[in-house]
């Protein structure tokens, strides 16, 4: 993993101002990286990333993309290397879903199979059936799906780096979160160098492996989320990323991490009195209750272990109380403030039982 | 479905049904149809002329008109696009007939004969080549900001994102600019008879002049078929060049 995209103080001043827009701007980013360019409207984060495949010309500084000075190339050959996805996604109309995907390989001259195959395989990527999206028209799809085929044809050239000015901004947040997620899940497939731009610091802790926070054209600080919420630079960052920002680095770890592998188990064949004796051994409120495969059954509290029956089963009650590993300690927080239970189950993809954490178990994360 | 079918033959059957028995009507009222068999030499002459005198006008209107609108939104040329719009609008705003006898009064300071085909089709450009214009450039404008971003940031060229998207994109409003301005082609043709420029006018004008509405007839309703053939072709044309991902869609048209 080498260095894919340089920048060294870049520097832009619109002509005729002597406002810097972008103030001697330097990071670095390592392939398949996620950078954030984000801060307040006017800190230049659109232009920075606009300079890089020289829609705005860059005044002073040098922008290297995999050692290659960018002002020394033809700059539409550099756009034709450079995904390139816009706010309104910016489909074009007259072009069907495969040819608006197909742009940059037919500019590239690629030959007729080596598109074909590769829109197919981009729309699996996206998660939209090829046969049943690539002969529609943009119009005949929804925002969301829109701003997929965006995403696609922003790849569609293999490029090695993508600028993405504010994908998800114009769509609704519910969406947007699911977008978010399925973006996320793409990469990890493609492994892009991406440059992100965002106004929204909430999607730039959940999207970023880089924060490169701006204001006034200058670099304020340049480091990962989790860096960033846990040592802000200065006071500007403290605001910028927010009071809650304790609350937000929740959103950085999943459950999987933070669980405890030893549940409260019982059996829903165990007879009710082997059952009361677990309960007592663990000290909690309930006990987690399993079926023969370990699938989650349900809970089962003291006063349901005195009542009538001969095993467990016969006095499981059901429960939501449970969350996916993959769900973040936000979402897991949420969930144990949500029921009375005091503690949450952590299941696998199967719904297996595969751990339980309590707010101390969060807390003791956040510390760490 | 079958709904859908059925009020799609009203709209368009209906009209084409009551059109055909107005010109029944019309035919056997005054005698026109035993005067165009009579002289049906002479009516196959005048509207081949008439034929001929639309499709050159609007050949010239179309490609002339479709570049001067693609021009007038180039870069550096935006202090020119005023200029020019405002010519083609006053050549419109002039009544048909003016132009007509402006033709025939201005080309011969230019060296070139008023009486004829020549100057007709002169004045019948002027007169209807300002909706292609107009039509084109506002097409081109409309083509959304953020099309034209990304087209610039995937690499395209300009000349590339010209043909490739800005007129594909433009082509619904620009076909509609080339309708209005047949309309007005075959509206105007009749008059280039008054300077010599043939056609159907003169059976029409013969027709006023003898108070003979038996001859007028025969030129004006021949004119009329004329319109709606025109019509009838270039939509069958906007439906087969304009993608469809840019055509009004069937709710659209139904509301027409």
């Amino acid at each position: 993993m080498g260095t894919m995209l340089k920048l060294d103080k870049v520097t832009k001043i619109y002509p005729g101002t002597d406002f810097r827009a972008v103030d001697e701007l330097s990071f670095e980013l390592e392939e398949g990286e996620i950078c954030i360019l984000v801060g307040p409207s006017g800190c230049g984060k659109t232009t920075a990333m606009k300079m890089i495949n020289r829609l705005h010309s860059i005044t002073s500084g040098k922008i290297y993309i995999d050692g290659q000075d960018v002002s020394s190339m033809d700059t539409i050959q550099l756009r034709r290397r450079i995904g390139y996805v816009i706010q309104n996604v910016g489909l074009f109309p007259n072009m069907t879903i495969a040819e608006n995907i197909s742009v940059i390989p037919n500019l590239l001259k690629w030959d007729k199979r080596k598109i074909n195959e590769r829109v197919h395989s981009l729309l699996e990527i996206v998660n939209l059936s090829a046969e049943e999206y690539k002969d529609r028209y943009p119009r005949e799809l929804s925002g969301g799906q829109q701003q997929r085929i965006g995403v696609a044809r922003g790849m569609a050239g293999d490029p090695p780096i993508m600028l993405m000015d504010e994908p998800f901004g114009a769509i609704d947040p519910t969406n947007r979160d699911h977008l978010q997620n399925e973006f996320l899940k793409i990469q990890e497939k493609v492994k892009k160098t991406i440059v992100f731009v965002t106004h929204d610091i909430d999607e730039a802790i959940k999207m970023g492996d880089k924060i490169c926070l701006l204001r006034d054209g200058k670099l304020i600080q340049f480091a990962s989320p989790e860096e960033m919420l846990t040592y802000p630079k200065n006071d500007f960052v403290r605001d910028f990323v927010g009071g809650d920002r304790t609350i937000k680095r929740l959103n950085l770890f999943s459950i999987s991490k933070v669980k405890r592998d030893d549940p409260p188990l019982i059996k829903a064949s165990a007879g009710l009195e082997e059952a009361r004796g677990t309960l007592s051994e663990y000290g909690t409120d309930y006990l987690v209750v399993v079926d023969e495969n370990g699938r989650l059954a349900g809970l089962a509290a003291n006063e349901d272990l005195q009542g009538k029956g001969e095993t467990v089963a016969d006095v499981v009650q059901r429960t939501n109380a449970y969350l996916d590993g993959t769900a973040s300690l936000k979402e897991a927080l949420s969930e144990i403030f949500t029921h009375d239970t005091g503690f949450l189950i952590v299941v696998d993809g199967d719904n297996k039982v595969s751990g339980w954490l309590d707010t101390n178990d969060i807390k003791k994360a956040l510390k760490d | 479905m079958t709904s859908k079918v059925f009020t799609g033959l009203v709209r368009k059957g209906l009209p084409a049904i009551i059109t055909v028995a107005v010109i029944i009507f019309l035919y056997k009222t005054y005698g026109a149809w035993e005067y165009t068999v009579e002289n049906l030499p002479e009516f196959f002459r005048l509207t081949f002329e008439h034929l001929l005198l639309v499709l050159i006008t609007m050949c010239f209107s179309i490609s002339i008109g479709v570049t001067l609108g693609t021009v007038m939104t180039r870069e550096g040329w935006e202090k020119i696009s005023p200029v020019i719009m405002a010519v083609v609008n006053v050549w419109q705003s002039i009544p048909s007939l003016g132009v007509i006898a402006l033709a025939y009064g201005l080309l011969p300071f230019i060296g070139l004969s008023g009486i004829g085909m020549v100057p007709s089709l002169i004045a019948i450009f002027m007169f209807s080549v300002a909706p292609v214009v107009r039509n084109t450039y506002a097409g081109i404008e409309s083509v959304s900001s953020d099309i034209k971003e990304a087209a610039i940031g995937m690499g395209m060229t300009k000349q590339q994102i010209l043909f490739r998207i800005e007129l594909p994109n433009a082509l619904p409003i620009i076909m509609g600019g080339i309708r209005t301005s047949t309309a007005l082609v075959v509206g105007t043709a009749p008059l280039a008879f008054l300077i010599g420029g043939g056609g159907l006018g003169f059976w029409i004008f013969t027709g006023i002049a003898l108070v003979d509405m038996g001859i007028m007839t025969a030129g004006a309703v021949p004119v009329a078929l004329i319109a709606m053939l025109f019509d009838f072709l270039l939509e069958i044309g906007e439906k087969m060049i304009v993608s469809r991902g840019v055509q009004a869609d069937e709710a659209q048209l139904a509301a027409l």
